[in-house]
């Protein structure tokens, strides 16, 4: 058998050359990242008349009017555009003169809006689109004024209401607000399933010392509970600097994805403060791994939270078994690259973290005859 | 966009300091021990002659 001591190193070497290919590949291969169901390009491309169906999430909402509140389907029309400036194009919009050349729109008049949160706060029953929340529309391109060599860098959804005009900026919808800080997710989403594997690994180290009493399992158990808070606190502090340029707030208390990890994070960070707050060490390991197995719940919690029920309300964007996001070819390739990184650094971690308790126990043992003896 | 490659540098530099942070802890922690146990096995051995 291979020494472990050697299987460690190895595994560090590989994980820190795979960091970095992972770090090339995320700012220089991966493209970048586009959420709408379809493309900017297909959007683009639509003729007058084609029905045009998009999907994403909201990344900012200013409104005229007080309320970003639509109202019923068919008395909104959805923009797509190549806004440029932004500033400009407010100012043409509140002025009525928005056919200029320095921005290109293409309406649809929208049939069907879903996702947002239906409110009873409006002027009427409507759809209050808040930043972070998943929308699509659905419609038939009435008019075109996209200019040739246009890019979508926003959408708009009008009310034709009067009152209540929401905006989303470039990139509102099914594009990212922030392109380039989009590629934190090369490594916030792999330090967010090596916090995942890392429970998974302390769930069966203390169903395994429940069953055998084997101090080796609970050694495994905590050691695995103490990595996977480190995986933990990095994905939930990269994923708030992401969540700041892409949403504009750094944290929602309202989306479920987040303050179910957050939740998960909590549970752990408890897992070892029991440890460390019971001195006794058979009754340490074994409510420990009770405590470790009932907090494993936190896991499937946090990592389905933004898909098991529409009434759960995530902007978080999905990534596995997602019909609304889904990765390129190459963003997935960097994605797969930091996966494989961070679990062979994961097993990395827990190797030596395993090789410290033991020696840990062989300290403590030893202590304990030089006090017998003495 | 400057803002945007701010942020991915200070994501990028928490992902970096975090793991190599709790790795460099890691092997301190090792060395420290293995040297109270050398200590310790050193004076047990003493008290054993």
């Amino acid at each position: 058998m291979m020494n472990m001591k050697r299987l460690g190193t190895i595994l560090l070497v590989v994980s820190v050359v795979l960091i970095l290919v992972t770090v090339y590949l995320a700012i220089f291969f991966a493209p970048l990242p586009q959420t709408s169901v379809e493309s900017a390009d297909q959007i683009m491309s639509a003729e007058v008349g084609a029905r045009l169906h998009v999907a994403g999430f909201v990344s900012v909402v200013y409104s005229r009017g007080g309320n970003a509140v639509l109202d019923s389907p068919e008395h909104v029309v959805f923009s797509i555009a190549d806004f440029r400036d932004y500033g400009r194009f407010l100012q043409a919009n509140n002025s009525n003169n928005l056919d200029q050349q320095w921005w290109t729109v293409r309406p649809i008049d929208v049939d069907s809006i879903s996702g947002g949160l239906r409110s009873s706060t409006g002027p009427s029953v409507g759809y209050k689109i808040i930043p972070g929340a998943n929308l699509s529309v659905e419609g038939v391109v009435s008019s075109q004024h996209i200019a040739p060599n246009s890019n979508v860098t926003g959408f708009s959804l009008d009310s034709n209401s009067g009152n209540d005009i929401t905006f989303g900026p470039v990139g509102a919808f099914g594009i990212m607000t922030a392109p380039v800080a989009q590629k934190i997710f090369y490594f916030h989403m792999p330090s967010a399933w090596a916090c995942y594997l890392s429970f998974g690994v302390t769930l069966v180290g203390s169903a395994l010392f429940l069953k055998t009493r084997d101090q080796k399992y609970d050694r495994v158990a905590f050691s695995s509970a103490e990595i996977g808070i480190v995986f933990a606190t990095i994905a939930i502090t990269t994923g708030p600097v992401w969540a700041k340029q892409e949403w504009g707030v750094y944290w929602r208390w309202d989306d479920m994805k987040l303050v179910t990890t957050f939740v998960l994070w909590l549970v752990y960070i408890g897992y070892l403060t029991l440890r460390a707050a019971i001195a006794e060490p058979s009754t340490k390991a074994r409510v420990s791994a009770v405590y470790g197995i009932l907090s494993f719940i936190t896991v499937p919690m946090s990592l389905l939270s933004s898909r098991i029920a529409p009434l759960l309300q995530s902007s978080h964007p999905q990534v596995i078994a997602s019909s609304s996001g889904g990765l390129s070819p190459q963003a997935g390739l960097t994605v797969g690259i930091a996966v494989a990184a961070f679990t062979f650094l994961f097993i990395t971690m827990l190797i030596k973290r395993v090789e410290i308790a033991e020696a840990e126990d062989e300290l403590e043992e030893l202590k304990r005859r030089i006090g017998e003896e003495e | 966009m400057s803002d945007s490659w701010t942020a991915l540098f200070v994501a990028y530099s928490i992902v970096w300091l975090g793991l190599f942070l709790f790795l460099g802890y890691l092997y301190l922690r090792q060395r420290r021990i293995d040297r109270d146990i050398a200590m310790l096995k050193e004076e047990v051995s003493k008290h054993g002659k």
